[in-house]
């Protein structure tokens, strides 16, 4: 945007724990200014392109947010290499992504365009959470929060030159953006009619559908609101969003009462880290809870006293239930990560995806990774793509399913095998089985009373003592007999059908 | 008179007093929990510190899969129901025991999270002993002292005792088992030592507050005659 550019390098030594930014992604709130943003990159018609074919948001929200969240924190770590080696995780990632939307136009996730204005309608957002909350910032710290997430950018690009290098001349661009740059995207749309009225419960009440299907019904509806509500003025209009009357109170009442609860509640329970671990037990103690430890206790006693209290699921709920589920369900819940009914080859790059960031894999093992999926692509695309449209619907699937345990998917078996056997020793340690799955051991029971129902073991239940480790060939079976549909697995649920 | 720092209650006769009425075992097991609460309740008041109850062995295991299930669904219902109470009475709830696998993961869970909640209550100490079995507490602790390599010269009584799991308890002064038995079936080995020991006739679902107090009333008598040199009364009989 400069012709200069070096005067407007963005300093790296910006980022780090003592940041704006840090403080931000650890505030609950900002959570708001991020799905926001998220619309507004969803307006892209690059993003909103590449949302639609290639993210598992609409069927894996709540991953896909605690992800991100991750991704971010880290990018932010006091340690250079964990940022770089997360902004290069981040770079491979993006570049998988690419194609052509419905109307032919080509979109990469490598756009410096597009990665600009993500960037641009994060810091927008944030700016406007804080001036609806009755707290706008002064110049200085708007200038400091700009220059942090330009310095945001340039960790993923290798430079800032693609957003305006000053606070003052960021808003004629981001108005112009939104004039000119944005449409009514068919991503925006699922965003604010869809994704909040199907919603999938966030693990913690996975065994409560009807009490989460009725939170939904009420909720929904108010959260659509409110985000129309808080979007830009001339993007509502360009997009023909009408507006519900009382839509702006609302916005103004949530922002204001929120920023009212992080500053009058403890401040453990306005922290994201409490909030995702109380969500999802399994990342309790995940990357980014390093908490201290007086507010960890808390935070676990909180959780216990959550846990305790939330009624009592149906005796079959999703991990403990049956072990075997039928075909359909297991297209839906694993196979189908896009939730669009079809599987094609945006679906498995997505578990690619989610296994290579569970793992922290290097970029060798990543692409072993996403070939061996590729390859298992490609094989199910020529054995069950029976009308040749280049996806499996979900009649295709569950008209040849037994097919599906092929020598492909057993390469991609071994591949995961040698990626998660990270010492090398030909067994997956107790340690290992975690780093993949989050969840300890499953517990073999001695006697083989329903011993399936108990396979089913979240974490911080026990280990066997001492021998527990898994060969590969008992791996390869498992795997097996998760991916054929045959058998639920705590652990493979957790990695690739958790919502 | 000050109550007996530790009480421990095996609560026996929840299948025979279903029987009596021909109600099926599980019945018994239902009746069985106002009889706990009872009992806690009890013993807070009369300033117990420490009381611990043995709901399941590891020799249950041997009974029918059906009465498990049950065992479990039942366990997991009372301890949610009561959790919010027991923290909000300032009772420490913690679990003695509980290894087994085949304790379904929900159960497991809710007991941890009891423990969580409840770890720093300063009132009483509340020991649930659920698939306990006193032998395996010792062999654990025998385990751990070889683990940490401790010399044989070193281990005593004291120092064993800090490798048994919970080992802040002290020792038990008082064990009641309801129904008449007279067995101790494995509980609390090591604590129960020097353990005073009543056998109501009572089954577990009927025994109450008063029993209980009763029971406290005996163990005193007992103590106080165990003082008198003159006329030292041999110790062989229940209270009742």
């Amino acid at each position: 945007m400069t012709a200069d550019a070096t005067a407007t390098d963005p300093d790296l030594s910006l980022l780090g724990p003592g940041s704006m930014l840090h403080g931000y992604c650890h505030e609950v709130r900002w959570g708001m200014a991020v799905v926001r943003a998220t619309v507004l990159e969803a307006a892209h018609p690059q993003i909103g392109a590449a949302l639609v074919e290639n993210s598992t948001f609409v069927a894996h929200p709540w991953r896909r947010v605690f992800n991100t969240l991750g991704s971010v924190q880290r990018i932010l770590d006091a340690d250079p290499e964990v940022r770089d080696r997360e902004a290069d995780r981040l770079n491979r990632m993006h570049h998988r992504i690419s194609g052509t939307d419905e109307h032919g136009r080509s979109y990469s996730a490598m756009d410096p365009d597009a990665r600009a204005w993500v960037v641009a309608s994060l810091f927008e957002s944030t700016v406007e959470l804080n001036r609806m909350s009755g707290l706008s910032m002064n110049g200085p710290a708007m200038e400091r929060l700009y220059a942090e997430f330009r310095a945001f950018l340039s960790v993923l690009e290798g430079d800032a030159d693609h957003l305006p290098a000053t606070s003052a001349e960021f808003w004629p661009y981001f108005d112009d953006m939104i004039v000119r740059g944005l449409e009514n995207t068919e991503a925006m749309r699922i965003i604010l009619f869809e994704l909040f009225g199907r919603m999938p419960a966030p693990p913690l009440l996975r065994g409560h559908p009807a009490f989460w299907a009725a939170s939904r019904v009420m909720a929904g509806p108010v959260i659509a609101e409110f985000l129309k509500a808080s979007l830009p003025d001339a993007l509502r209009r360009r997009a023909g969003l009408g507006e519900t009357p009382g839509s702006q109170i609302l916005a103004r009442g949530v922002y204001l009462g929120t920023g009212v609860a992080s500053r009058l509640l403890p401040p453990a329970w306005t922290r994201t880290d409490t909030v995702v671990g109380l969500l999802d037990p399994t990342r309790a103690d995940g990357p980014g809870g390093q908490l201290l430890t007086t507010l960890r206790r808390q935070q676990a006693r909180a959780a216990a006293l959550l846990r305790l209290l939330t009624p009592l699921a149906s005796e079959r709920s999703a991990s403990e239930g049956s072990a075997a589920r039928s075909a359909e369900r297991f297209f839906a819940e694993v196979l189908d990560q896009t939730g669009d009914g079809y599987v094609s080859w945006p679906d498995l790059a997505a578990m690619a995806r989610e296994v290579a960031s569970r793992l922290d894999l290097d970029a060798d093992a990543e692409e072993r990774l996403f070939d061996a999926f590729a390859a298992w692509w490609r094989e199910l695309a020529s054995a069950l793509d029976a009308d040749r449209d280049g996806r499996v619907s979900r009649e295709e699937y569950a008209g040849a399913a037994s097919s599906l345990a092929s020598p492909a998917l057993v390469a991609v078996a071994e591949v995961l095998f040698d990626t998660a056997d990270t010492d090398g020793d030909q067994t997956i340690s107790a340690e290992e089985y975690k780093a993949l799955f989050r969840t300890a051991f499953p517990r073999t029971p001695p006697a083989p009373r329903d011993g399936a129902a108990h396979d089913a073991t979240p974490a911080g239940a026990g280990v066997r003592n001492g021998d527990a480790s898994y060969s590969r060939s008992r791996f390869i079976r498992e795997f097996l007999d998760f991916m054929a549909g045959r058998r639920a697995s705590a652990g493979y649920d957790s990695l690739l059908s958790q919502p | 008179m000050s109550a007996p720092l530790h009480v421990a209650c095996v609560m026996d006769g929840n299948g025979r007093w279903a029987e009596q009425r021909h109600l099926p075992r599980t019945a018994g097991h239902r009746a069985a929990e106002s009889a706990v609460i009872d009992v806690i309740e009890a013993s807070r008041t009369a300033g117990v510190r420490w009381l611990s109850l043995y709901a399941f062995s590891t020799e249950n295991w041997r009974r029918p899969d059906d009465e498990i299930d049950f065992l479990m669904g039942l366990v997991r219902r009372t301890l949610r129901k009561h959790a919010l109470s027991m923290c909000a009475r300032g009772i420490r709830c913690r679990f003695l025991g509980v290894s087994d696998p085949r304790i379904p993961v929900g159960l497991a869970r809710d007991m941890a999270d009891l423990m969580e909640l409840t770890r720093d209550n300063s009132g009483m100490t509340l020991t649930i002993a659920f698939d306990h079995g006193g032998r395996r507490d010792i062999v654990e602790a025998a385990r751990a002292l070889i683990r940490e390599r401790v010399p044989a010269d070193e281990v005593d009584e004291r120092s064993f005792a800090a490798h048994l799991p919970c080992p802040d308890t002290p020792d038990v002064d008082l064990v009641i088992r309801t129904s008449g038995e007279q067995r101790i079936s494995n509980f609390m080995l090591w604590q129960v030592a020097y353990a005073e020991w009543v056998f109501p006739e009572m089954l577990w679902p009927d025994f109450r507050a008063e029993h209980f107090l009763e029971c406290l009333r005996a163990y005193r008598k007992r103590e106080r005659r165990f003082g008198d040199v003159r006329s030292p009364t041999p110790m062989v009989k229940g209270s009742r």
